[in-house]
């Protein structure tokens, strides 16, 4: 599932980024990497989302968020 | 005590508060805003700690040490090549997880750090523990120093520390990798031993050629096929966090209670039905308590000012000063400057609303919010900051389109920014509407901040259908934990805004007064008795048959507009001094002007006519130095005028076209 679509509130784990260079690696630095727990905080329709990662908040378009491969955890 | 001056870089990630914690220092009162990016080049300061002489440089914030972005560039650059001797490393606890990352970076650099713990104060204030004695046994025994920026606490501590870590030399090494990771690394710095001898921070240099930093292999190129195999960048820095995880689970306690109050009030705030209106009922707010409050507060001002006005004329006439005189002191000066003087309380309490927004936090979700209007015309929502900057002042909003990523972004957000109605119009609307728009005026004024939200985005809209961005709704921005304004960040910002009103004031709105009086009594036959035969009357006939359209059509409205691209204060003090009027802001002086004005047949949609104008011609001369500063081209700030001028004659003429057939 792409981050785009995930639910409200829900807890992920990053499985893939594949985005611009520059962004992959601007991501990596804020903690956004294969392995990563995140959680959706907040998503529009268009999805744009907010994510909640290490402790921080993160906003991100949609065109970042469609790029990146999320998980769901078994709870 | 010693004579060697310590250089001390101060790096951390954007919106830790190292510019607050800066300014706490050195007494220095650079801008602070409460989201990312705001320090968008180096600043420096000089204090004396115990008789020992400090430089201190206030880097841009950066995430990491990569060489990908202008602000990561410039402090690296900074840590390398500028003699550094120590590194304070500026973390916001309350995203320490993050924080950290930067923090190992850094340690790896074998550079002196210490780590000031910025912002323990919200921190627990939110009941968030953070165990500081376990903090350094995990980061190699660095110096790690509480402190409040915003409280000046801990400073001393802070610099006490940093004289003696430069005594001390550089820490233990911290994170061991993986031993497939550690196996190349030791190999590499034999190779780079072998090949270039001495070599500075060999292992930092080891572990940038496994993450492929272009710079560094540039710099130092090594064969080693076998090892440098491919990046192993993303390794390096799942490592990093892996160790980071660990220090966070050892030293820090009780984390997720202190996200309550954030993620409560972002459920509203940044709602995906509800965020765009309650960002719209904030402004409105905003701008409701700059005209009721700065009403309120301006009665006394006037008082003040009507004494000054007969006290002057009675002195000077009983000093046996000349009547020409005379008239230039009350009629130019006392006029020009004083009529702007009172206009200081709705300033004052629009900067105070801006300022509170900003420190608390709410200022980067607008970025969010707008996302998809400014994504519909090929912008990202983070190109929404700067705009809204320009509600302030344009020329720091200018300014903050550095913090775009592409040269095309920055260049149309420095097209549209000017079109955010900035304080600096705020007398116009405020003298303007409540002349001719009585219980109304507030939502006339109000009204102007949409319209020129509305045009910059439609401007933007269309050109992006001339000349079309790639669509990447790449919106990427951190947002801060939501905190009670504090009350000195918010003094410091308002007094700063005040000052520069003062100044303007004294200078550029005095100048302008000074030189209109002299316009307008003189011709090239001397003095005039009658304004109609001035110069200014004449340079102001000239500029008529242009203005006829948009409902603009007086000599007088042609010159103040024309003073009005000195600042657009001045068009509002030139309207005082074209007619007159002393205390243009009182009940007598508005009486007095729309009485003129309306003799001339200057009603209603006039007034809204003139306001629209305002709003969106060339703001300030200021404002077109910036564009010019920053996008390095007299060609494109030229052009940005001329567009401007016309797109407020095409606004101003609609409206009175539309406006005089309907009202009319």
């Amino acid at each position: 599932m792409k981050l785009s679509e995930g639910r409200m509130g829900e807890i992920y784990l990053v499985q893939e980024v594949s985005v611009a260079p520059n962004i992959t690696r601007r991501l990596e630095a804020l903690g956004v990497n294969e392995t990563t727990h995140i959680q959706i905080m907040n998503r529009k329709k268009s999805g744009t989302v907010i994510i909640k990662v290490r402790g921080t908040w993160l906003a991100l378009g949609a065109g970042i968020a469609s790029g990146i491969t999320i998980a769901e955890v078994a709870s | 005590m010693s004579e060697t001056v310590i250089t001390v870089g101060f790096v951390g990630n954007p919106n830790c508060g190292k510019t607050t914690l800066f300014n706490a220092l050195t007494g220095a009162n650079l801008k602070v805003a409460n989201w990312p990016g705001v320090t968008v080049e180096r600043m420096e300061g000089r204090v004396t700690y115990k008789g020992q002489k400090l430089r201190l440089i206030d880097l841009p914030g950066i995430y990491s040490l990569t060489s990908y972005s202008i602000e990561e560039r410039i402090a690296r650059k900074c840590i390398m090549e500028e003699d550094i001797d120590v590194i304070v490393n500026v973390v916001d606890v309350s995203s320490l997880e993050r924080n950290l990352y930067l923090t190992m970076q850094l340690l790896e650099f074998k550079k002196p750090v210490v780590l000031a713990l910025n912002m323990m104060d919200i921190v627990q204030e939110r009941g968030m523990e953070i165990d500081i004695h376990r903090l350094p046994e995990m980061l190699g025994q660095i110096p790690v120093v509480p402190v409040s920026a915003r409280k000046k606490t801990g400073l001393d501590i802070l610099l006490h520390a940093v004289i003696h870590h430069y005594e001390e030399g550089p820490h233990d090494k911290v994170v061991t990798y993986s031993k497939g990771i550690e196996a190349k690394l030791t190999k590499l710095e034999t190779a780079l031993l072998e090949q270039y001898g001495e070599v500075e921070n060999v292992r930092w240099v080891a572990i940038k050629l496994l993450e492929q930093d272009t710079q560094i292999m540039e710099r130092y190129p090594l064969g080693l096929p076998e090892v440098l195999d491919q990046s192993y960048e993303n390794r390096i820095t799942n490592e990093k966090y892996d160790y980071i995880e660990e220090v966070v689970e050892e030293c820090l306690f009780n984390k997720e209670a202190s996200h309550a109050i954030t993620e409560k009030a972002d459920r509203y705030l940044t709602h995906r039905i509800w965020g765009l209106p309650v960002f719209l009922l904030i402004l409105a707010l905003v701008f409701f308590l700059t005209f009721t409050v700065g009403d309120f507060l301006k009665g006394y001002f006037e008082i003040v000012l009507d004494w000054i006005n007969l006290h002057t004329t009675d002195l000077l006439g009983s000093l046996g000063v000349t009547d020409w005189l005379i008239s230039l002191v009350v009629d130019g000066i006392l006029a020009g400057v004083g009529g702007i003087l009172t206009f200081l309380p709705n300033i004052v309490i629009l900067f105070l609303a801006l300022a509170f927004l900003e420190d608390s936090g709410y200022m980067a979700r607008v970025a969010y919010v707008m996302n998809e209007i400014m994504g519909s015309v090929g912008l990202s929502g983070k190109a929404f900051l700067p705009m809204i900057l320009g509600f302030g002042c344009t020329v720091p909003a200018i300014m903050a389109s550095r913090g775009l990523e592409n040269e095309q972004d920055r260049k149309r957000t420095m097209l549209v920014t000017p079109f955010m109605s900035c304080s600096a119009r705020l007398p116009i609307y405020v003298l303007f509407s409540s002349m001719f728009f009585g219980d109304k005026a507030m939502l006339a004024a109000y009204s102007l901040y949409v319209i020129g939200m509305l045009t910059a985005i439609l401007i933007a809209k269309v050109a992006n259908k001339l000349y079309p961005l790639p669509e990447e709704n790449g919106l990427l921005i951190e947002l801060p934990a939501y905190k009670t304004p504090n009350a000195r960040t918010v003094v410091i910002y308002v007094w700063k805004k005040v000052k520069d009103y003062l100044t303007k004031a004294g200078t550029i709105i005095f100048l302008v007064s000074v030189i209109l009086w002299f316009v307008l009594n003189y011709s090239f036959h001397g003095p005039v008795e009658d304004v109609s035969q001035s110069f200014g009357a004449m340079l102001g006939r000239w500029m008529v048959p242009l203005l006829v359209p948009a409902g603009l059509g007086m000599w007088q409205i042609g010159v103040a507009l024309l003073c009005g691209l000195s600042a657009k204060e001045v068009v509002v003090s030139s309207f005082a001094v074209l007619f007159a009027i002393s205390n243009i802001n009182s009940a007598e002086g508005m009486a007095a002007l729309s009485t003129v004005l309306g003799q001339s047949g200057f009603g209603a949609v006039n007034a809204y006519a003139l306001m629209v104008f305002c709003l969106l011609y060339s703001p300030c001369a200021a404002a077109v130095g910036t564009i010019k500063r920053e996008s390095h081209s007299w060609a494109f700030t030229g052009k940005v005028m001329l567009f401007q001028l016309l797109v407020a004659w095409c606004g101003a003429t609609l409206v009175f076209q539309i406006g005089s057939r309907i009202f009319g």
